[in-house]
């Protein structure tokens, strides 16, 4: 046993601060007045307004917010499919390549990724013509198949801690299978859902390697517009920027993780 | 301890299966998980009105025969009526059966009332209607006053409670019942049993219970079936089932018994004399039985049917008397249980009533006493 006194507080603050000192410092200098972004002259807000004011960091954001979407929504579908088969059907042929299969891209470096599915989509336009060229669609298909895996994850487990027998007895009430589905089972496992939804959305949000690989030109996401930017220097309203972004991501994980938590003790006293 | 439905003997339609048509008819139903059969061959016919328990171990394949009667799984072979019209390959939700889930499977997202709407908004009635009905079973299983609250903010027995009333909402035809008091306490348990008959009389709806719980049994049943590895081995009233078993099973699986093997000696019309060695003496049977000079057969006898004495009993028929010494005592308040070793090392059990008040003079540990019984006290059994 540890005993208590000056290791473990210093431990945990030296460790917080390697976290989040940096994004501590980059939102407050998110407001320094002074284009030199190391140097703190004063409190201001222009480099918000100087951000809304570049069509291309605004057009970039819209992009991705709507890649993100979509890309979350198919991830969404399919991943949610993908659940179903693994807890629904303990046994079937090849279940466990496929259960291995679905959540491989948790782990696979992303330059991995990218560059596969860029080998892809180049090998399917040659052979099949479909997709022309690189752009917004390989960048959705790319995030939608790694998001799956995520939310394959996410409602794979609560899926398994569904009792079967309120499916049945909603049938022995008379309703049939579909009905089922949506009186019972949908509002059951939405909260797994929305999580999902949203980690897919906010991981959309945050890639740029994968996207780099399948993009194409003027599809440039977000995330790829400031890398590019900070290249040629880091300018203050790449901070405003990345201030709003942790904000926005912030929210979304909250929201996800207040509706998980909501979700656990209700069932467990159920 | 809850009253068993009271029914003259004119109405108990499976004394007179001639003249009364089954309410639910089972026949030769099979079902294969894989090659491994759950219920193998089982035909059984339940009337209309009753309250019969499916009795049985942990894979004896009373619930896969009993969702087979909700329709959650198909038969593999055989076929299943109810009310005359076959059901065998009729889904769940269109059958006139209702089940009450041993978990309870209520909806957690609803509240009470919700649950018990459920199947009736299923069958789109008025709302009106589904509300008067709603009420209607809310005041059967006493719960007025938690219509609003959701099932997480309930206790268990008022979970079980939800749960009956909401398979009742439908006015089913018949209402299959998987463990129904399995997950209350001892002390509620017998109160709702209670209630459960109650309910039962009340509406008339056949019920089916699954049940492990052999008391249970015992207390709700009509008739009882009593199950072993996916076949029935034996159907029959409470009292056939104790006193009658038809099985080492049966006798085995109900109560406790004691079992001894033995030789047939004598084969009478009027009496069976059985040898037997570990008993330590001749068991005398007042009836006739069907068997053969020689034959080994079992013979099994309830500890309460036996009486225990210090002196030695007159025995007529030089039978049905053996000694022993008292080996432990279980003094249970109402009755004790004796155990005793007979000089052959077969130890019995022997249970007594305790009618005097801390009986001073009671047979106690290391006492040499005589066990004797009735001659139409046990039962002869050849399977």
């Amino acid at each position: 046993m540890l005993r208590r006194g000056w290791f473990l507080p210093i431990a945990a603050v030296l460790g917080f601060a390697f976290l989040y000192a940096p994004i501590v410092s980059l939102v407050l200098f998110s407001f320094n007045e002074n284009r030199l972004v190391t140097v703190w002259t004063g409190f201001s807000l222009k480099w918000y307004g100087e951000l809304f004011r570049d069509p291309q960091m605004i057009n970039a954001a819209i992009l991705s917010l709507q890649i993100a979407a979509i890309a979350a929504t198919i991830a969404l579908v399919l991943g949610t499919l993908a659940a179903v088969a693994l807890v629904r059907f303990r046994r079937f042929r090849g279940r466990t390549l496929f259960s291995g299969m679905v959540s491989a891209p948790l782990v696979m470096p992303d330059v991995i990724t990218g560059l596969s599915l860029l080998l892809l989509f180049v090998a399917m336009e040659s052979m099949l013509g479909w997709p022309q060229g690189r752009g917004i669609l390989t960048i959705v298909i790319a995030h939608a198949t790694f998001c799956t895996a995520y939310v394959c994850v996410v409602v794979q487990s609560r899926l398994s801690d569904f009792d079967r027998s309120l499916e049945e007895a909603a049938m022995d009430l008379g309703a049939s299978p579909v009905r089922t589905f949506f009186d019972i089972t949908l509002p059951i496992i939405a909260p797994a859902l929305v999580s999902g939804w949203l980690l897919g959305f906010t991981l959309s949000l945050d890639d740029l390697v994968i996207a780099s690989f399948v993009s194409g030109p003027g599809s440039s996401t977000l995330p790829m517009v400031i890398f590019s930017k900070v290249r040629l220097g880091v300018s203050p309203d790449v901070n405003a920027l990345a201030t709003i972004i942790i904000g926005i991501v912030a929210i979304g994980v909250l929201i996800a993780t207040i509706i998980q938590l909501r979700a656990r003790p209700k069932k467990a006293r159920a | 301890m809850a009253k068993k439905p009271q029914l003259a003997i004119d109405t108990r339609p499976w004394r007179d299966s001639a003249n009364n048509k089954p309410f639910v008819r089972i026949r030769n139903v099979t079902k294969k998980f894989g090659d491994v059969s759950a219920v193998h061959d089982v035909s059984l016919d339940i009337y209309r009105s009753e309250l019969f328990c499916l009795l049985g171990g942990s894979g004896s394949g009373k619930s896969t025969l009993l969702r087979m009667l909700a329709g959650f799984e198909t038969p593999t072979s055989g076929i299943i009526e109810i009310d005359g019209q076959d059901m065998t390959d009729v889904p769940p939700y269109n059958r006139p059966v209702n089940m009450m889930f041993q978990s309870y499977a209520l909806f957690p997202h609803m509240s009470v009332e919700q649950n018990i709407a459920y199947g009736l908004k299923r069958d789109h009635l008025p709302k009106a209607e589904i509300d008067a009905r709603v009420a209607e079973l809310l005041a059967l299983v006493k719960l007025q006053d938690y219509g609003k609250r959701k099932p997480h903010q309930l206790s268990g027995g008022q979970r079980q409670r939800v749960a009956l009333a909401r398979a009742l909402a439908k006015r089913p035809k018949l209402l299959l019942l998987d463990e129904p008091l399995g997950a209350l306490d001892k002390k509620l348990r017998e109160e709702t049993q209670f209630e459960l008959v109650k309910i039962q009389e009340q509406l008339g709806v056949t019920f089916i219970v699954v049940t492990h719980d052999q008391e249970e049994a015992m207390t709700l049943a009509t008739r009882i079936g009593v199950m072993n590895q996916g076949e029935i081995a034996m159907i029959g009233e409470p009292t056939d089932i104790y006193e009658f078993p038809n099985s080492r099973f049966v006798a085995g699986f109900i109560g406790s018994v004691n079992m001894v093997e033995g030789t047939v000696t004598e084969d009478e019309p009027d009496h069976v004399r059985i040898r037997s060695a570990e008993l330590g003496c001749d068991i005398y049977v007042g009836h006739g039985v069907d068997c053969a000079p020689d034959q080994i057969l079992w013979w099994a006898i309830r500890p309460e049917k036996m009486a225990l004495s210090r002196e030695k009993p007159e025995n007529p028929f030089n039978a049905n008397v053996t000694t022993g010494i008292v080996e432990e005592i279980a003094y249970l308040g109402d009755i004790s249980v004796y155990q005793v070793a007979l000089e052959s090392g077969k130890r019995i059990r022997v249970s007594q009533t305790n009618n005097v008040r801390g009986n001073p003079d009671a047979i106690t540990w290391d006492e040499q006493v005589f066990v004797t019984w009735d001659d139409n006290a046990g039962s002869v059994l050849t399977v």
